[in-house]
């Protein structure tokens, strides 16, 4: 407080008004009350000034505190009994100072002049604290620029008191009549919407009427002590009859505008509670419910809130703060009235005050203070800052700036916390909807991977006389990357291999739809399974990324020579069940894409089988021994051996349903985790070398 | 689908990743995380213990695989203990003993280190 009034000293309107101050006083000592039109002219100039540096003076001060309009109307009401009393005891005061009061104000003397222009300053004061105080009065709950009715109204009280000179001159009198009654006609205009009394609660206002009616009274008292006889008239009258006009209607304009308050708050009175939650109650059902309608796109969202906000709270700009997610800067998004660098000076300035972590509520700055004043390209003073919060993380920040002098009242500082929530539970609404969108692509993107699995997959297994072939293939819901083929090569020649994919999805099918190439073009020139594993390694360790690879098994079948050749890239072992034992196939070999050619091929083995009636090839992938019951147990190879023991006289189709009947059964409580792909070739005849073919069975279709 | 966890131990030079629950293509992030961790503070001598790791996919094996080039490239190691049967056999039917030493115990791994720094 202490420096807001030493800043007063130093200001310099407050310095050119203490120096006009001087001038009127050292006008006084030498021009007295000289009847030369040049020197009254002069002379109310001088009081015009100082009036308007004081009024300066005063302006400044009330923007650097945060002023109600209760706070107005006390002051008001505390200088009017001020003056009250000051005109009451100004008949004694001067008697006591000087011998004959009357003669004095024909033949002023030195001290008389000193007294009388420190009463006049008083005087000055006063009417300029007053008409500044129903000036922000007047401002106050307008949402729209009033300056104009304002200014008129003034110009014209101006215009009214100087022709106050005309008033004793019988001809022109109708001239200081006319601007008189003109005056009082823009006052009263001017005083009939007093729109801010709406957003009190009830209890102000019933302080309010009280204070209203008080300072009416005061207001008529030091009106009509104006007019009268007494000291104070004729000393103001003397001074200058212009300031005593000037007075007047100022004194007629408090009371005037304080009649009007009165009466408005009165009728106000009654709905005040029911006015207030009805106001409210409307505005918000109404803007709020248009963010329910936008949530599909941020975007959109973002610039409806912003839009809103401009709205509810009469900002004259609009913007979020939004931390950018990818280089975490601070960006202004949606700006509404507002150039990027202007909201970019502005939110510097907000995330300098406060935390963005800790960022809790709605809050209010002004940017034009006198130590550190914060300049912007559009002069914006009052700043409202609300977090925009999801799962109570801060997102943003919503923000809405003023120009000048109009500071948020109460209502609109509601409105922006009330909003700055509903704007949050919209902008987390619309996180949630994107996550679904997201979930939902994931969705179709694995009924995709589906679709191209299903595609690659044979459509029928090859007919082969002499030898059962049976295929199932069940997949998970995300796609696991099991493949499995055949490559007729000649009539007594049969190609097969089967491979898992590492990883699942989108990604594990397309480099299923890869492998399926590979083997499919090498299985034309190439008929040896090791010859065929090594160029496909060779071309699998350039294609996939180093943490991808491929387990596969690729097997002949030679029909005449009764033999199969087997070789094994990391995959499951290809079982040979031949009466009543299961023979683990299992020559040495890594994975196809983990290591280079050389290695691969040092490290890989070829086996040959030679067949002999009703043996069984299955082949197989980890989706089976590796299903799993509720208690997490896995089917495993020995149930998978057991089950194949038992069921070695069956075809191979019924072997391959008994298998999967099992493999269900026992993942009944358990979610299919991994595509489950089994292959069943059962030799049944051999082929005579002669060409003469004989057959039982033909390869049944599943 | 499961819990998977991960801790890891300084010992005499060696970074001991402990594992802990499934490691599938829904966990091995985590691993990933571990090892580009280690590669950043230029710890290439690794040790895995599986003693208590449950389960591990071809997604989870792939890991290894990731990482192993860079660490040898720089004179490092990850080298492989403590697995249980069935852990053994799923990096047994890839072929991996082929391409990582898998040792019985953790110490046996750490002192393979200090041999071949002597």
């Amino acid at each position: 407080m202490s420096t807001t009034t030493a800043n007063i000293f130093k200001n310099s309107q407050f310095q050119l008004f203490l120096l006009s101050a001087l001038t009127l006083f050292l006008f006084k000592v030498f021009f007295g009350n000289s009847d030369s039109t040049t020197l009254i002219v002069i002379l109310d100039l001088l009081i015009a000034l100082t009036i308007f540096f004081l009024v300066l003076s005063i302006y400044n001060y009330f923007n650097k505190k945060d002023f109600t309009p209760l706070s107005f109307i006390m002051n008001v009401g505390i200088l009017n009994a001020f003056i009250f009393f000051i005109i009451s005891f100004a008949d004694i005061i001067m008697s006591v100072l000087f011998d004959n009061v009357n003669e004095r104000l024909n033949s002023p003397g030195l001290v008389y002049n000193f007294v009388s222009v420190l009463y006049i300053l008083l005087i000055i004061s006063f009417l300029a604290y007053v008409i500044l105080a129903l000036r922000q009065l007047h401002f106050f709950g307008q949402s729209k620029n009033l300056k104009v009715y304002f200014n008129t109204m003034l110009v014209f009280i101006l215009l009214a008191s100087a022709s106050a000179h005309f008033s004793d001159s019988k001809e022109y009198s109708f001239i200081s009549d006319t601007f008189f009654i003109l005056s009082v006609l823009l006052i009263l205009f001017n005083s009939v919407k007093i729109s801010w009394i709406a957003f009190l609660v009830k209890k102000e206002k019933i302080y309010l009427l009280i204070l209203s009616i008080v300072i009416t009274v005061l207001f008529i008292i030091n009106f009509s002590s104006n007019t009268g006889t007494n000291i104070h008239s004729q000393m103001l009258g003397t001074f200058s009859p212009a300031l005593k006009q000037f007075t007047s209607i100022t004194m007629l304009y408090g009371a005037i505008y304080f009649t009007m308050l009165f009466f408005t708050t009165l009728f106000h009175l009654p709905t005040a509670e029911a006015y207030d939650r009805k106001a409210e109650e409307v505005s918000s059902l109404q803007y709020f419910s248009k963010l329910i309608t936008q949530v599909l796109d941020f975007n959109d969202l973002a610039e409806t809130v912003t839009d809103i906000t401009l709205r509810v709270c009469h900002a004259d700009a609009s913007w979020i703060i939004w931390k950018n997610k990818d280089d975490d800067e601070f960006v202004s998004i949606a700006n509404k009235n507002i150039g990027f660098i202007d909201s970019g000076i502005i939110n510097k300035f907000i995330l300098s005050k406060s935390d963005w972590e800790t960022f809790g509520e709605t809050k209010f700055y002004q940017l034009k203070k006198n130590e550190s004043s914060i300049k912007t390209e559009k002069n914006f003073n009052w700043i409202a800052v609300s977090p925009l919060k999801a799962r109570g993380e801060i997102k943003g920040i919503l923000a809405a700036a003023r120009i000048e002098d109009r500071n948020f009242n109460n209502e609109d500082k509601k409105a922006i916390a009330t909003f700055s929530d509903y704007a949050s539970v919209s902008i987390e609404n619309s996180r949630l909807l994107e996550e679904s969108i997201e979930k939902e692509r994931l969705e179709k993107e694995l009924d995709v991977a589906r679709e191209i699995q299903k595609k690659i997959l044979p459509e029928k297994n090859p007919d082969y006389k002499g030898l059962e072939i049976s295929s199932v293939f069940i997949p998970a819901f995300e796609v696991g990357g099991d493949y499995y083929d055949f490559f007729p090569i000649s009539e007594t020649k049969l190609g097969f291999v089967i491979a898992d994919v590492s990883g699942k999805g989108i990604s594990a099918a397309f480099i299923m739809a890869e492998v399926k190439g590979i083997f499919e073009s090498l299985s034309k020139t190439i008929e040896q399974p090791k010859e065929i594993l090594i160029k496909a390694n060779q071309i699998l360790i350039n294609a996939l990324d180093s943490k991808t690879f491929v387990s596969a098994a690729y097997g002949l079948i030679d029909l005449e020579k009764e033999k199969l050749f087997l070789a094994r890239a990391g995959h499951c072992p290809v079982l040979l069940l031949r009466k009543e034992s299961v023979e683990k196939i299992k020559p040495s070999g890594l994975g196809l894409g983990l290591s280079d050619t050389d290695y691969f091929e040092q490290t890989l083995d070829e086996m040959n089988v030679d067949l002999i009636e009703n043996d069984t090839i299955v082949l197989y992938t980890d989706g089976i021994t590796e299903a799993k019951n509720d208690s997490l147990d896995d089917f495993g190879e020995n149930y998978f051996t057991e089950i194949l023991v038992e069921n070695n006289e069956t075809s191979a189709h019924e072997l391959a349903k008994r298998v999967i009947k099992e493999v269900t059964l026992f993942s009944k409580d358990h979610s299919q985790y991994d595509d489950i792909t089994l292959v069943i070739l059962k030799w049944k005849q051999k082929i005579k070398i002669n060409g003469e073919k004989e057959w039982q069975n033909s390869a049944p279709q599943l | 689908m499961a819990e998977f966890s991960t801790a890891i131990i300084e010992k005499d030079n060696v970074s001991v990743i402990n594992l802990k629950g499934y490691l599938d293509a829904h966990t091995a992030p985590a691993l990933e995380e571990n090892f580009t961790q280690l590669i950043d503070n230029k710890r290439f001598k690794i040790v895995v213990n599986f003693e208590e790791l449950a389960y591990i996919s071809s997604a989870g094996l792939g890991v290894f695989m990731a990482y192993i080039e860079n660490i040898r490239e720089n004179k490092g190691d990850i080298k492989l203990t403590t697995m249980s049967d069935k852990v053994y056999n799923i990096f047994d039917l890839l072929g991996f003993p082929l391409l990582y030493e898998i040792f019985k115990t953790e110490d046996e791994a750490i002192n393979k280190f200090k041999e071949s720094t002597n």
